[in-house]
């Protein structure tokens, strides 16, 4: 194997500095490996402790450094503040944030714009589009200071074309990829690059039954690709926008959607669901 | 259905790669950054052109010099006989390239009305047929089981307008509508991506380096203009063996510019 080029190493001297929201399994589960593995000292986030920990596991194994963990709900702008203070405490500085928490709806589940309660949209809105700006205005402080920094938001192609369904979800991913774009106007003075990746659909984890892998298998038969993409296909495009090998990009949207957006069948799901529904009489 | 087996982003050991179109020193950029990730890699001059075929003979040379098979051609990407036949030999000599890069390009920064029917045919024929002729012949000796990488070089006025640059935001924009109907065409077994530069600082009439005296700089919110550096590991990414999920899209790297304008 070839050694990874100097401008996508992370490790220094000193290591950069990750924190990494929803990165407790998933697309954010692999791109901190992805980070650690280049190099970099990985702060991950996520609600629940028990899979913060099995994470933290997996990243030591994987990358031979313990990661630190912090227990953050991102809709709570007081827990972000706290998640980029712990990483900065215990590793001095922070180089990366990577914004990845957010919540969706199961493919096919989610519901339409008439049978959303307040409640539903409220917390759409704060997983998937307030916990990015609380995170970000929070890591600006110690990346303005220095002069230095790299932001990657994860989106949505549901923030880029329309379903049915989760219209909470698609508004607060099409918010991010805004969000991506103001702050990125604002901080490319200050050294700091802002960026967005737009998913598609893709698989958080490896099917755990064969049940599942036929899922997997009859929803990627919509996508150009002829398959879903697969969590760890995030990592190398991460690294490569968290790393001074973008140094000159930024305010710029990367989608990895196995085609659909290019003019494809939508990677939103749309026409499966549109599918199904028929077959389903 | 794909096998959860984590790829490499990064390394491109056993991989053939071509890359078209030197006139610009993204190909060169580009041609160096797949070697040193572990590839061969052919070279083709886009044009007849003294200069550019020389920029790719020693792009060649210094390819070679990285350890890599390499091999050099002077083509004329306008003329599709010329494509075929070329590509043919290429396949005979260096093998089938897994990986196509095209960086053909001609810039014409001209108003409309002092455009010659010449010039327009030209701009067009460089940076749009020459992008046509190329994928056609490279996806013809690919086969039709083979798995491949095709990426186009193109530009932000692809996607944004300025005034003097009609023929080439026309050719340009041409490229992205031809890789994005390819991506569709050639799947699942072929990714087609572009990557989309900004003012880079061998761009044509960009002006000097201090944002002071140049108020294009201005415009560009990293206050710098792009170099050759600043594409090569995404060049390589796209090309490797994780970017299977990646196709169709567009990916700029212009300091900022086509966030705001």
């Amino acid at each position: 194997m070839t050694p990874l080029p100097d401008r996508l190493r992370l490790d220094g001297p000193p290591r950069k500095v990750a924190v990494v929201t929803g990165g407790s399994r998933g697309l954010g589960r692999e791109m901190a490996r992805s980070l650690a593995l280049a190099g970099a000292e990985v702060c991950i986030a996520a609600r629940t402790a028990t899979q913060l920990e099995a994470a933290a596991a997996f990243l030591a194994e994987e990358c031979g450094r313990e990661p630190l963990t912090v227990v953050t709900d991102v809709r709570e702008s007081a827990d972000c503040e706290r998640l980029i203070a712990a990483a900065v405490e215990r590793f001095g500085t922070l180089d990366i944030l990577v914004n990845n928490a957010g919540i969706g709806d199961a493919p096919g589940r989610g519901k339409a714009v008439w049978e959303l309660a307040d409640g539903d949209w409220l917390d759409g809105i704060a997983v998937n589009l307030h916990g990015t700006f609380w995170c970000t205005r929070a890591a600006l402080g110690p990346m303005r200071e220095r002069g230095t920094g790299a932001i990657l938001n994860i989106a949505s192609g549901m923030g880029m074309r329309a379903t049915p369904q989760s219209p909470a979800y698609a508004a607060a991913k099409a918010g991010v990829i805004s969000l991506t774009q103001s702050v990125a106007a604002a901080v490319a003075r200050d050294g700091v690059r802002v960026n967005c990746i737009t998913p598609g659909l893709v698989a958080q984890s490896p099917p755990a039954t064969e049940e599942e892998a036929e899922a997997i298998r009859q929803r990627g038969r919509f996508i150009t690709a002829r398959r879903l993409g697969e969590a760890w296909e995030l990592g190398p495009l991460a690294l490569f926008l968290c790393s001074d090998a973008s140094a000159y990009v930024t305010g710029a949207n990367y989608c990895i959607d196995g085609g659909g957006l290019a003019g494809g069948i939508a990677p939103t799901g749309w026409a499966v669901d549109e599918v199904e529904a028929s077959a389903n009489g | 259905m794909a096998d959860w087996e984590r790829r490499e982003g990064y390394d491109l050991t056993g991989r053939r790669a071509l890359v078209v179109g030197f006139a610009t020193p993204a190909g060169r950029a580009i041609a160096l950054a797949l070697a040193e990730a572990g590839a061969d890699v052919a070279v083709a001059s886009a044009t007849m052109d003294g200069d550019e075929v020389m920029a790719a003979k020693r792009a060649s040379r210094d390819v070679a010099k990285l350890g890599r098979a390499s091999f050099s051609q002077g083509w004329d990407v306008t003329l599709p006989t010329n494509v075929q036949v070329g590509m043919r030999q290429l396949v005979k000599e260096f093998g089938v390239p897994d990986v196509l890069v095209c960086n053909a390009d001609a810039p014409l920064a001209k108003p409309l009305t002092k455009t010659g029917d010449a010039e327009f045919a030209r701009v067009q024929a460089v940076n749009l047929h020459g992008a046509f002729h190329a994928a056609r012949s490279w996806t013809r000796e690919l086969g039709a089981e083979a798995r491949g990488r095709l990426i186009f070089v193109t530009s932000l006025l692809g996607e944004r307008g300025l005034r003097h640059q009609s023929a080439y935001a026309a050719a340009k924009s041409g490229v992205l509508g031809l890789a994005a109907a390819l991506s569709q065409e050639l799947a699942p077994r072929i990714t087609v991506n572009c990557i989309a530069t900004g003012w880079m600082d061998w761009t044509p009439g960009r002006g000097g380096d201090d944002p002071a005296e140049n108020l294009l700089l201005r415009f560009i919110p990293m206050r710098r203009f792009g170099t050759a550096d600043d594409f090569g590991a995404l060049a390589v990414l796209l090309a490797s063996e994780a970017s299977g999920f990646i196709s169709g899209q567009t990916f700029r790297v212009d300091g900022g510019v086509a966030n705001h304008l």
